[in-house]
């Protein structure tokens, strides 16, 4: 888990870097922020893990026979 | 000749003569048609039309524009490719299918008038089905059955608005609609065959559930085919931007939960066509043009995702994450090929999907739409983490599961070469694609900023599964969608309109059966059935046990013969007296 976002870290870096030099033109209110889609990138990949798993063990996610239990008689 | 020829009608004659074809030629045969169609296509000129009269009615067979033959082009190479594909084949029944289907969709796509476009749409729902039911397991039957339900309701929903259309207009020509109910009933119809929710749980509950070669032609035509129909018909519908939006988050979502490999990429379709449904709904020039370019680069990548999936299946018989794992040693070609695909989807620089889903997003941001920009951001992040990580990562990699795959057919290898190739080539040089766009591009996609934006979003959503891979392995679930409004209560239809109508059917059978056995006991014998009821009403007053009921005998409470003899003397008697008396008057 650290050594991960370490080598995240070390590799964000450059892109920071590349950032300055040809980023931010100032048109969307993140075009100023260096390094700013590789949070967006993490963070969101995060969410979206974490938020459907959560919708899926509390509400969507069933047996797998659900639908063919309710079938048994055709 | 070849001038105005609608090239549906290429492959739907193929559909007619490929079964008289010898059996072993008929593969082979199959491609003749997309090619022959392609040659036609290519002579088409934008401003052809060929109206057809029928009754007293004039159908536009054809109409051609910049904007049908984008999508023209990409079907052919589409049915092709599935040939290819599908090249060992031994079943024409799928071929005569998806030959029909191919056709049908082009069909819809240069129809110029409602009543061609619905006629053709309904022999979409109606060949697509036979892909799924081409499987021939119960399973792919059931799914089958509902797909065609829906289908065929959401065409009759098109089919009443169509007519509303033509009451209200007086014209049956399919161009952008004007608003008001009728074509809010064809808006309904395209959006459920878009797979707009909450109309799309037909996709993701029956295209897993297709033939290996079949689930490539359904990825590619249906959605597609309503994509077209949306950017013809409601281009700049506001409300379309966030509905697509919506929809590309949603089938991200929803590919989270997903353990089947087929399932999660046939929800990610519903996330790509949602790109493409919030580029009609801003309706500019640069929008539709992206998303005729994301429709293009779509079905040629999602059809390599299918066919990689399908080859797996194919090999193993396999089709879930939790069954499947470590194939990379065995089958690390099909691998390849599959994340050339993967990558496409994902919009990494070089492939087919950065060149178009970017000219979507860009469309949005021209438009300074902020949020609809972060959350397409997003539903990227989304794609590439199941399609690009999660899928390849839990089939071919993952937990050893010791398969012995079985051997791939050439066929299916050289299918997937030439889609890989195709969208390898359209990310290189995207002008190959721009340049049959609707509109003229000016976009260029290659800038530092965007590829810097790109590679940052990406890198860093393999972080994000390399942090969480532990959670992201397949489970053995079923995961409630909108299907379930149509299946779980089908149980309680069942109930309602089967179960519990048999039952009152009975109680009244049963009731009426008791009453004409009262009825025949009592005509039989009035008088010894009123002594019978009334010994058990006494019986029943009194608190005594009933005498143990016998079946009712007519001649056990009969009067005696003489009686009757008495009765009738007596009223020979009567009448003789009653005679007399008149007589003397």
């Amino acid at each position: 888990m650290k050594r991960i976002l370490l080598i995240a870290l070390i590799i964000l870096v450059p892109f920071v870097l590349l950032d300055l030099f040809f980023g931010g033109h100032g048109e969307f209110p993140w075009s100023g922020i260096p390094g700013f889609f590789a949070l967006f990138g993490l963070i969101g990949c995060v969410a979206i893990i974490l938020i459907s798993k959560w919708l899926g063990h509390h509400w969507l996610q069933h047996k797998e026979d659900y639908y063919e239990r309710n079938d048994g008689d055709r | 000749m070849t001038g105005s020829l609608p090239p549906a009608i290429i492959f739907i004659l193929g559909a007619i003569v490929l079964p008289l074809l010898p059996r072993r030629s008929r593969s082979a045969g199959y491609l003749v048609f997309p090619l022959l169609a392609f040659i036609i296509l290519v002579n088409l000129n934008a401003g052809t039309n060929l109206t057809v009269p029928f009754l007293n009615y004039e159908m536009v067979l054809l109409r051609v524009d910049r904007l049908s033959l984008a999508f023209g082009y990409v079907f052919i190479i589409m049915a092709f490719l599935g040939g290819i594909y599908g090249f060992h084949l031994k079943d024409t029944g799928q071929q005569v299918a998806a030959l029909l289907y191919a056709g049908s969709s082009l069909g819809v796509i240069f129809a110029g008038d409602l009543l061609t476009l619905f006629i053709f749409w309904e022999i979409m729902a109606v060949s697509s089905v036979c892909l799924i039911w081409s499987r021939r397991t119960p399973k792919s039957t059931r799914a089958g059955m509902r797909y065609i339900i829906v289908h065929l309701f959401g065409g009759s929903v098109l089919l009443a608005g169509i007519l509303w259309h033509q009451a209200e207009t007086g014209s049956m020509l399919f161009n952008l609609f004007e608003g008001g109910t009728a074509s809010y009933l064809i808006l309904f119809g395209f959006s459920l065959n878009a797979a707009v929710p909450p109309l799309h749980a037909w996709l993701s509950d029956a295209y897993p559930e297709g033939t290996v070669t079949g689930s490539i032609y359904l990825s590619a035509f249906t959605t597609k085919v309503a994509v077209y129909a949306l950017a013809r018909g409601f281009a700049g519908f506001e409300p379309l931007i966030w509905v697509g939006t919506i929809m590309a988050i949603y089938g991200v979502v929803f590919a989270v939960l997903e353990n089947d490999i087929r399932r999660l990429l046939a929800y990610h379709i519903i996330s790509q066509v949602g790109y493409m449904v919030a580029a009609v709904g801003i309706g500019t020039e640069m929008a539709i043009n992206g998303a005729t370019a994301h429709a293009f680069a779509h079905i040629l990548y999602k059809g390599l995702l299918f066919m990689g999936a399908g080859a797996v299946l194919h090999a193993t018989g396999r089709s879930k994450l939790t069954e499947m794992g470590g194939l990379a040693r065995a089958m690390p070609l099909v691998l390849g090929l599959y994340m050339v695909g993967a990558f496409s989807i994902s919009g990494f620089p070089l492939f087919s999907g950065f060149v178009s889903k970017s000219m979507v997003v860009y469309a949005a941001e021209l438009n300074r739409m902020d949020v609809i920009v972060l959350l397409l951001n997003l539903a990227a992040v989304g794609t590439f983490l199941h399609t690009g990580l999660k899928l390849p990562y839990f089939t071919w990699f993952g937990p050893q599961r010791s398969l012995k795959p079985a051997p791939i057919p050439r066929g299916m290898y050289a299918g997937m070469a030439l889609t890989a190739g195709l969208c390898f080539a359209i990310g290189v040089y995207p002008a190959m694609l721009y340049n049959i766009l609707p509109f003229p591009v000016t976009y260029q996609p290659y800038t530092a900023t965007h590829v810097i934006e790109t590679m940052q979003l990406l890198i860093f959503t393999g972080f994000g599964f390399w942090l969480l891979v532990g959670k992201l392995g397949g489970e053995s679930t079923v995961t409630l969608d909108t299907d379930w409004f149509y299946r779980r209560p089908s149980r309680l239809a069942y109930n309602l309109f089967v179960l519990s109508l048999s039952r009152l059917f009975d109680v009244v059978e049963r009731i009426t059966m008791r009453i004409v056995r009262s009825l025949a006991m009592v005509s039989a014998n009035p008088a010894g059935s009123l002594i019978q009821t009334t010994r058990s009403v006494r019986c029943a007053l009194a608190g005594e046990e009933q005498p143990e009921s016998k079946p009712f005998n007519p001649n056990r409470y009969r009067f005696p013969f003489g009686v009757m003899v008495l009765m009738v003397l007596l009223f020979l008697v009567v009448f003789t007296v009653w005679s007399l008396i008149n007589l003397r008057q």
